[in-house]
């Protein structure tokens, strides 16, 4: 069975009982958290959100049922799968139990290799059923022609323009990243991150790119070639939106001149860019003072220019990228991830670094949120 | 998962979770929300029990804002960890958001 759909919260005020299972389903490779109370299970859903609740019926103060009552009630608990674990065999007891909406009632003289296999065969049986959703909604998706990232990478003469993007436990989520080119002069280069995760951010995000794509393209036709212009103009437009203007996104919008390899930049709170300055060999952070899209009227967004020379870098990132699964829980570290970068830019190969090694299958298994990166490249 | 404390001028809510994250984000704004709408509508929300906060509960948490904005309110912030604080400036949170060390500089 993968690393999800491992943790099972077990509840039994019988300490022997607990010991007993949780040691048969650990040796299965499960990660058991026990309750000897409802108080105590609850304590542990507040704090962490297993794939399976166990639970008996026959306890002090709270019992089962009304535990069951409490889980369906929490709109955070409700769903996770409920198999009641029991010593009561009365049939109309029984009824009363899988009538509360649980998945099975298992008895407690069950012999304890059979109630390991159930267990496994509810998880593996949600497994299969939670793979299947995807791949429908992926399917639907392709079919709609539905893309938060773009299918082909832009080619501009003097640059190496590439980008990279890594979904989050198969799920597509809230980035999103897309190039623009306006008359073969200028190259527009968006990237963004929903406020969300997974599916809910997934789907606004083609919302928002809606909006930028029209405001960089009407922006441009009127003349408008200022990021901060544009960035306001599309800030305007979210804040009232009756859906997005409650989801809010990050956004990092830069502009390439071809020519002069000055690149406009302007961002709606998102991270600082990396630049890495070929004559000095070394990275410096750039920053944008604008807020996210769809706080307030004035995003207060300004425009920062950077003079990309020959052999420098660009490098800009959605949040992903700076969270990770650390031993003490998870972290946001901005500085780490410049000290990463600083190591692999300015080299001849520094986008297949970043490419096999910030974003190897071994190091992806660290991100906690899905993650993008576009790279610019003057040559 | 969140615990209230009267305050003179505001109500001080404390997030009561280690991970503020999406699992959380909605409840979260829907218990302000509730706040708000029985006439708190000064919040200070307190970070001293959160070690992780991810972008959807700041999401969450912005909206809650806006939400207090439009009834003359406000959200303000205390207690981050060094992370979050360091996260609340490179987003520019920081300017959305009052943000306070701790709760006795509200009065400094």
């Amino acid at each position: 069975m993968s690393d999800k759909f491992k943790k099972i919260l077990l509840l039994d005020d019988e300490g022997f009982i607990l010991q007993v299972i949780s040691k048969a389903l650990g040796r299965e490779g499960f990660e058991c958290m026990v309750a000897s109370s409802v108080v105590q299970a609850i304590d542990i859903l507040q704090q962490e959100t297993p794939d399976i609740i166990l639970s008996d019926y026959q306890m002090p103060i709270i019992n089962g049922f009304d535990f069951r009552k409490i889980v369906l009630r929490d709109k955070r608990w409700r769903t996770i799968p409920f198999v009641f674990f029991t010593s009561v065999n009365d049939p109309e007891h029984i009824q009363t139990g899988l009538d509360m909406q649980v998945v099975d009632y298992i008895h407690k003289d069950t012999p304890i290799p059979m109630v390991v296999s159930k267990i496994n065969n509810i998880i593996g049986t949600i497994k299969r059923q939670h793979e299947k959703s995807i791949q429908e909604i992926r399917t639907a998706a392709e079919a709609l022609n539905l893309r938060s990232v773009p299918a082909q990478i832009p080619v501009i003469e003097g640059y190496n323009l590439r980008f990279l993007y890594q979904s989050f436990e198969d799920c597509p989520g809230g980035d999103f990243i897309d190039f623009i080119q306006i008359d073969g002069k200028y190259t527009f280069a968006v990237l963004g991150d929903v406020m969300g995760k997974k599916w809910g951010a997934w789907f606004f995000s083609f919302n928002f790119l809606s909006y930028i794509r029209s405001a960089i393209r009407l922006c441009v036709f009127d003349g408008d070639f200022s990021t901060a212009s544009i960035l306001q103009k599309i800030n305007r437009v979210i804040v009232p939106d009756p859906v997005l203007g409650d989801v809010l996104s990050t956004l990092s919008l830069l502009m390439i001149e071809h020519e002069t390899g000055k690149v406009h930049y302007s961002g709606a709170g998102d991270l600082p860019l990396v630049w890495y300055k070929a004559v000095q060999n070394e990275c410096f952070s750039v920053e944008s003072s604008g807020l996210l899209l769809g706080v307030l009227p004035d995003g207060q967004y300004d425009e920062k220019i950077i003079n990309l020379q020959t052999g420098d870098q660009l490098i800009v990132v959605s949040d992903g990228l700076i969270d990770s699964e650390t031993p003490d829980g998870k972290k946001s570290d901005y500085d780490l991830f410049f000290k990463k970068m600083n190591t692999v830019l300015g080299k001849k190969e520094s986008f297949d670094l970043i490419k096999n090694v910030t974003f190897s299958t071994e190091n992806s298994k660290e991100f906690v949120d899905d993650c993008s990166l576009i790279f610019i490249e003057r040559k | 998962m969140i615990e209230t404390l009267s305050r003179s001028g505001y109500l001080l809510v404390k997030i009561k979770i280690k991970e503020a994250n999406l699992d959380v984000s909605d409840q979260f704004k829907t218990e302000l929300i509730n706040l708000i709408d029985q006439g708190e509508t000064n919040l200070m929300v307190s970070f001293s029990d959160v070690a992780y906060v991810d972008s959807s509960f700041l999401g969450a948490l912005v909206s809650v804002l806006k939400y207090a904005m439009a009834k003359q309110g406000s959200v303000s912030v205390v207690d981050l960890n060094k992370d979050i604080k360091n996260l609340f400036t490179l987003i520019r949170m920081n300017k959305v958001f009052k943000v306070y060390n701790t709760e006795q500089d509200v009065f400094a």
